[in-house]
């Protein structure tokens, strides 16, 4: 389905990379109309990274982008200039939410600082999303997704035991924590705005948002005063809890145990009998006592065996597992996605046929299907023209002189 | 209670029957205003015993540390739900809410299809580690098993190790911000037509969902992202030990700000090692991405920094523009000078502890103070008689129908 829940609501989206987009294409996959203000001669990094269709770059041709940006349309225009200032005033006269993910007073100095739009759209929601919020001693310190992994505890705490911190492979708090927290806060804005009339400024500092995702292990140190050392994929609490290598270079199945039953599941499917009858194993305790013990035992058999087939036979005995996925496995091999339809194929003029993820869940049983991503500046005449009124021959006139790009 | 009547979610009234992955979401709307009642079997639900759990606090009536963080702001409501007065009660609530937020597997007390034979339209979510239909539907999951089956743990960790979980529980989270985005654009659509909906999330795919590139690039280029970024992750990339701790730099020449930057840096306390940093493989996107490059950064790295502070590379990142920031601890976060400066941390005071609890602030900043925490996590019961006394006035004004 295409559902049109969000339909009239209209954002002036100036986000870019990574964390900014992913949050407002939420809103196009749900039928708001996202205009992405872009430039062609400072391209969204996004565009110029890869992966391109085939490794043969072009503006048009990333998968990253791509993903990011469904539904959305592309307004490119030099930024810099006057009158390209003017079209976004005008633009933003029409809109409902004015997004940014640029660093602190990045949006100020185009003119599109708070109290400028408030002046011209009193009502607005507007959305900033820097690093580490907008003001304070460290506003303008510099970074990328992983720099707030850094900041934040998660990289520290991430990482094997007895070793360096590692963090996340991926600048992973710009790919959920930080999009959705932001989402989040736009619809409670939108609420905000319809029940009194008044709009709102969201200034979401990236690493207060992923701090929250800390949550846990942060307020466990605010009571006790301990921090928990690293530990891999060990738990403090569960016994056996790691990933394991099985049958093949480079293939691991994941076991959580989490009960006594499952325990005793677990060794009946691997015939670890000795380890069953042994009562200083009975329970977690026990178990984390001697979990090296138990941890060589296991991958003795996990070693021996396929880590698909580790998973299904211990899952049919109800013993927490599940091997380890990579981008393959999900897209080509994984039985579960392709029950619920999770991949989706969406038609390019640059890239052609390729997959996108679906929206993480079903509504009212189905998908939520997604629109392409647009082209660098695919829908700049028609906005100015039928969402500002301008005519063909002023078009014309911007694009010589270079205010459209 | 609330200092401002109207907040963004006033008057909306949330059934929260989530355990452990869904909790973040009904905490995320019950910040903003909406009424979150935690319906519970009398003997509590099993997510109050979630370790790690309080030295000498009960946890059967307060809960441990991941219940007290995940349902701030909640109300707590037991019924005897093998009974059918119990029952009738719970159905009773859920006539009167616009969300259900229900999770499935597990000690589940509920049946979902009982939720939805309530009359009556409103968004019904559903939270679980695979979703209610498929081959895995009926798998057991924790959070290492939706970080495995997700793809998020193949991408962390080091080539010659295995995969590696992240720190904090991250599915919980990854988990119910989305439920919380898609029950907040559904609740608006209901809003405005009237129509329900139900909402079936899973845990992986929203892990899935947000695995950076990876996907495209195995689509589009046919290479499978791997853990330690060998031939992805330029060389600067990393955790680096200094002084006192460690820290993260980003210098790749992607960066060139902050690559030059260190050049110069080093240049100007004529470190013998930046000579080598001025031959050509350096200057080579994909030389740079190899494993012996990045084994030979971090030790000429480790070299310039070992007499550096954590503070002294802050100062210099700033100073300089270099994509820089120590790695800080948990225990770190509460001196952190951005944080200090913008009060970040919440103080909230825990039934059963004798001092208040630094909590982390709001994720995200309003103009007006339309999120806040307004009571620590409900122990067993405690609003029975307000929820209750409640539902029987609605009861009474709707003229005794049930």
């Amino acid at each position: 389905m295409f559902p049109q829940f969000l339909k009239g609501i209209r954002f002036a989206d100036l986000t870019w990379a990574g964390a900014g987009p992913f949050s407002t294409k939420l809103f196009s996959d749900f039928g708001a109309e996202i205009i992405k203000v872009e430039s062609g001669s400072r391209v969204d990094p996004v565009r110029a990274g890869g992966p391109f269709k085939d490794g043969v770059a072009g503006i048009n041709r990333s998968g990253y982008f791509a993903s990011r940006n469904t539904g959305k349309k592309s307004l490119a225009m030099n930024l810099k200039s006057q009158k390209s200032r003017d079209i976004l005033y005008d633009i933003i006269r029409t809109s409902d939410v004015v997004s940014n993910n640029f660093g602190p007073g990045a949006m100020e100095r185009l003119g599109l600082g708070y109290d400028m739009v408030k002046s011209i759209k009193p009502d607005i929601i507007y959305l900033s999303m820097p690093m580490y919020g907008e003001d304070g001693p460290l506003a303008s310190l510099l970074g990328v997704g992983m720099t707030i992994s850094a900041v934040t505890g998660l990289m520290w705490q991430t990482g094997y035991q007895g070793e360096g911190p590692i963090g996340p492979g991926t600048h992973f708090p710009d790919h959920a924590a930080n999009p959705y927290h932001a989402a989040f806060a736009i619809m409670a804005a939108l609420r905000h705005r319809r029940a009194t009339g008044r709009g709102l400024k969201i200034d979401l500092s990236q690493v207060e948002s992923t701090i929250n995702c800390m949550g846990l292990p942060f307020l466990e140190y605010a009571i006790t005063g301990q921090e928990r050392e690293r530990m891999g994929n060990r738990s403090p609490f569960h016994a056996p809890h790691n990933i394991f290598a099985c049958q093949g270079d480079d293939d691991w199945c994941a076991i959580a145990v989490q009960t006594d039953q499952q325990w005793q599941a677990l060794c009946r499917v691997t015939g670890l009998t000795e380890l069953a009858n042994d009562l200083a194993l009975a329970d977690a305790g026990g178990r984390l006592r001697q979990v090296d013990r138990i941890e060589q035992a296991l991958t003795v058999w996990t070693r021996q065996h396929d880590a698909k087939e580790v998973m299904a036979r211990l899952q049919a005995e109800g013993v927490p597992a599940g091997m380890v996925m990579n981008s393959r496995h999900l897209m080509d091999n994984d039985e579960q996605l392709r029950h619920r339809g999770y991949w989706q194929t969406l038609d390019h003029p640059e890239i052609g046929e390729s997959q996108f993820t679906s929206p993480p869940f079903l509504l009212d049983g189905e998908r939520v299907n997604l629109r392409r991503p647009p082209l660098l500046g695919e829908h700049s005449e028609d906005l100015l023209q039928q969402l500002l009124g301008y005519s063909a021959e002023q078009v014309q006139a911007l694009r010589q002189e270079g205010v459209l790009e | 209670m609330s200092t401002h009547p109207i907040r963004p979610y006033t008057g909306i009234r949330i059934i929260d029957l989530t355990r452990e992955l869904g909790s973040y979401a009904t905490r995320l709307f019950a910040d903003l205003g909406a009424e979150v009642i935690r319906v519970e079997s009398k003997q509590g639900r099993g997510d109050r015993q979630n370790p790690p759990t309080v030295a000498g606090l009960d946890s059967h009536q307060f809960g441990g540390v991941p219940y007290a963080f995940l349902n701030t702001n909640k109300k707590s409501l037991t019924l005897d739900l093998a009974s059918a007065a119990g029952k009738t009660v719970l159905s009773d609530l859920i006539a009167r809410a616009q969300i259900v937020v229900y999770e499935a597997g597990g000690q589940t007390d509920v049946a979902l299809a009982d939720i939805l034979a309530v009359p009556g339209a409103r968004i019904v979510t559903s939270v679980s580690y695979f979703g209610l239909t498929g081959p895995y539907s009926h798998f057991v999951g924790t959070d290492l098993i939706a970080q495995s089956l997700g793809g998020i743990a193949w991408l962390s960790g080091e080539p010659d190790k295995p995969p590696l979980q992240l720190a904090g529980q991250q599915s919980v989270f990854v988990t119910s911000l989305y439920a919380a985005a898609a029950t907040a654009i559904a609740l608006w659509d209901y809003e405005a037509t009237g129509h329900g909906h139900v909402i079936d999330v899973s845990a992986q795919e929203a892990i899935a969902h947000s695995l950076q590139n990876a996907i495209q690039v195995y689509d589009l280029e046919k290479r499978i992202s791997s853990r330690g970024g060998e031939g992805v992750r330029d060389a600067t990339e990393a955790a680096f030990a200094c002084k006192d701790g460690y820290v993260f730099l980003a210098a790749p020449l992607a960066l060139p700000a902050s690559w030059n930057g260190i050049i110069q840096w080093m240049t100007e306390e004529g470190f013998d090692g930046v000579a080598r940093l001025h031959e050509p493989e350096w200057a080579q996107r994909a030389t740079r991405c190899t494993a012996a490059m990045r084994s030979e950064f971090k030790l000429l790295f480790e070299r310039f920094i070992v007499n550096k502070t954590k503070q002294e590379m802050r100062e210099n990142a700033l100073k300089r523009k270099l994509v820089m920031a120590p790695v800080s601890k948990l225990a770190d976060l509460q001196d952190d000078p951005q944080l200090v400066y913008r009060q970040y941390f919440q103080q909230v005071g825990m039934p059963g502890l004798d001092h208040p609890v630094a909590f982390p602030g709001a994720p995200y900043r309003l103009s007006e103070p339309l999120w806040q925490i307004d009571r620590a996590a409900p122990e067993l019961g405690q609003d029975n008689d307000a929820v209750l006394a409640g539902l029987e006035q609605s009861q009474r004004a709707a003229g005794g129908q049930g």
